[in-house]
């Protein structure tokens, strides 16, 4: 993939502390929920991706709120925490920012479908090249059900995440 | 702040996406070269954030129980008829395990056996698992402060559970059996004749059940064999229930967990005093965070056996 950059929009400027660090607090709140043990029969193999969730919304809404050095460190702490390669979800959601970016203006401003839709590409090509991923390091044909499983899952929870963000963003930001 | 000139500040937003790109690529390559600095790091993180994801885990916890409830009071007549069932069946089956604890007994002293190892256990809260589809790990809440140790095993009462792989000051962190990494040497109890006992490797590969490898015949196995650890290798002691069998398919015999993975709320963490050699077996020690508990005089029933 190339690596095209690409200059941030001009979006409204936010003084208040309390609102900067929203995007960058929920993302690290998604990546401890994630590790959090709950009793359902195959859950742990299944967890929905919730980091992926709360980056792709704030990179859609406010990019400029959850830089990429910000994603690179959460990314990492959430390797460290749940014990898998080191520096694969930093890499992950560094490279969604990269795509989702390049796509912003199809999603930003329009109705929810779009952005879900968006989401459903995302979480269907992250999960593709994790999956690859990890067959490579573990040098070995990993099981590919679960990895569709989960990808649903993630794809199904959004609507319900996406809302949760929105109403948390127009709480402390105010519209916009 | 220093002010940098806006042409800087551009640049270097603009690069630092293609830095942190190249470097997280970089990190996982060295991740797998130098596992031990990272397990380091790793270490030194979990510990860090096990205080916020056992206070986090707690509701979680409760919630499971209040489910758990609900669930024993709808099933509570069939599993009532199912337990007298099961009661009259055991009480048979404890009339002769204990005749054959008694014969045991007489033969051991016979034999001038050694004892086993006491062993010592801590008991510890699940704050966290893996959270993904390629490791299966579960966090704890003990470390070295507890007196845990890399390497022992985690048990609960139904059976074995995983190994201790990295253990920090506070918490620490548990290979489950079902991890793709996992090997363990074991045993096969044969259920249908008496005498065989096959060794075999268990090897997790993700899935629920782990898959028996190293079997010296194809049909070693049979549906329904118990598997226990062998006690190869020193890490685990010999005996330690795993599961049973419970199909055979392409990739070889497949053994279901006595542990429910998904279900664990508490583990033991067992210190068979087989990681070093201990002048003497430790005493019993029966105590969650068995810490500031002196040991007691050891003088168990198994000491009068042998010597």
């Amino acid at each position: 993939m190339a690596l095209k950059v690409f200059s941030l929009p001009s979006l409204p400027r936010v003084d208040n502390g309390a609102a900067r660090l929203l995007p960058a607090a929920t993302t690290l709140f998604a990546a401890v929920i994630s590790v959090l043990p709950v009793k359902i029969p195959g859950y742990a193999a299944l967890t929905p991706m919730f980091i992926l969730m709360a980056a792709y919304h704030w990179t859609i809404y406010r990019p400029d709120l959850l830089p990429p050095l910000t994603l690179f460190a959460i990314g990492l702490g959430e390797d460290l925490l749940a014990g898998s390669p080191i520096g694969v979800n930093a890499l992950t959601l560094l490279l969604m920012r990269c795509a989702v970016l390049g796509y912003r203006r199809y999603f930003v401003n329009r109705t929810f479908p779009f952005v879900w839709t968006g989401f459903t590409l995302l979480t269907a090509s992250v999960m593709l090249a994790l999956w690859a991923l990890h067959c490579l390091l573990d040098l070995s044909l990993l099981d590919f059900r679960n990895t569709i499983i989960r990808a649903a899952l993630t794809v199904a929870i959004f609507p319900l995440a996406s809302f949760m963000l929105g109403r948390a963003q127009r709480a402390v930001m105010g519209a916009g | 702040m220093i002010r940098l000139s806006a042409q800087f500040r551009l640049a270097i937003q603009r690069a630092m996406l293609p830095i942190l790109v190249l470097l997280s690529g970089a990190i996982i390559v060295l991740g797998k070269a130098d596992q031990l600095f990272f397990d380091s790091v790793r270490t030194t993180m979990t510990d860090s954030v096990g205080p916020v994801l056992d206070a986090l885990s707690r509701p979680l916890t409760a919630a499971g129980s209040v489910i758990d409830r609900v669930r024993l009071i709808v099933t509570t007549y069939q599993e009532n008829v199912r337990l007298e069932a099961e009661n009259e069946r055991l009480l048979q089956w404890q009339q002769s395990a204990l005749n054959l604890a008694a014969d045991n007994q007489q033969l051991r002293g016979l034999l001038k056996a050694v004892p086993e190892n006491s062993v010592s256990y801590v008991t510890t809260r699940v704050i966290g698992n893996s959270g993904g589809a390629y490791v299966r790990m579960i966090l704890v809440n003990a470390g070295a402060e507890d007196r845990v140790a890399r390497g022992q095993a985690a048990v609960t009462g139904e059976g074995l559970v995983g190994r201790l792989t990295e253990v920090g000051s506070r918490a620490s962190r548990v290979l489950l059996i079902t991890d793709l990494n996992s090997r363990i040497p074991v045993t096969i109890e044969s259920s249908k004749t008496e005498s065989t006992r096959t060794s075999a490797v268990l090897a997790g590969d993700n899935s629920e059940r782990p898959r028996l490898i190293y079997l010296p015949a194809a049909d070693a196995a049979k549906v329904g064999d118990r598997v226990v650890t062998s006690g190869e290798g020193g890490v685990f002691p010999p005996g330690v229930p795993i599961g049973i069998v419970s199909a055979i398919d392409r990739a070889g015999p497949r053994v279901e967990p006595y542990v429910e993975m998904s279900q664990i709320g508490y583990v033991m963490v067992v210190d068979y005093g087989l990681a070093r050699a201990l002048p003497q077996p430790l005493p019993m020690l029966v105590h969650p965070k068995g810490r500031g508990k002196t040991p007691g005089t050891s003088g168990t029933g198994d000491e009068t056996v042998a010597r």
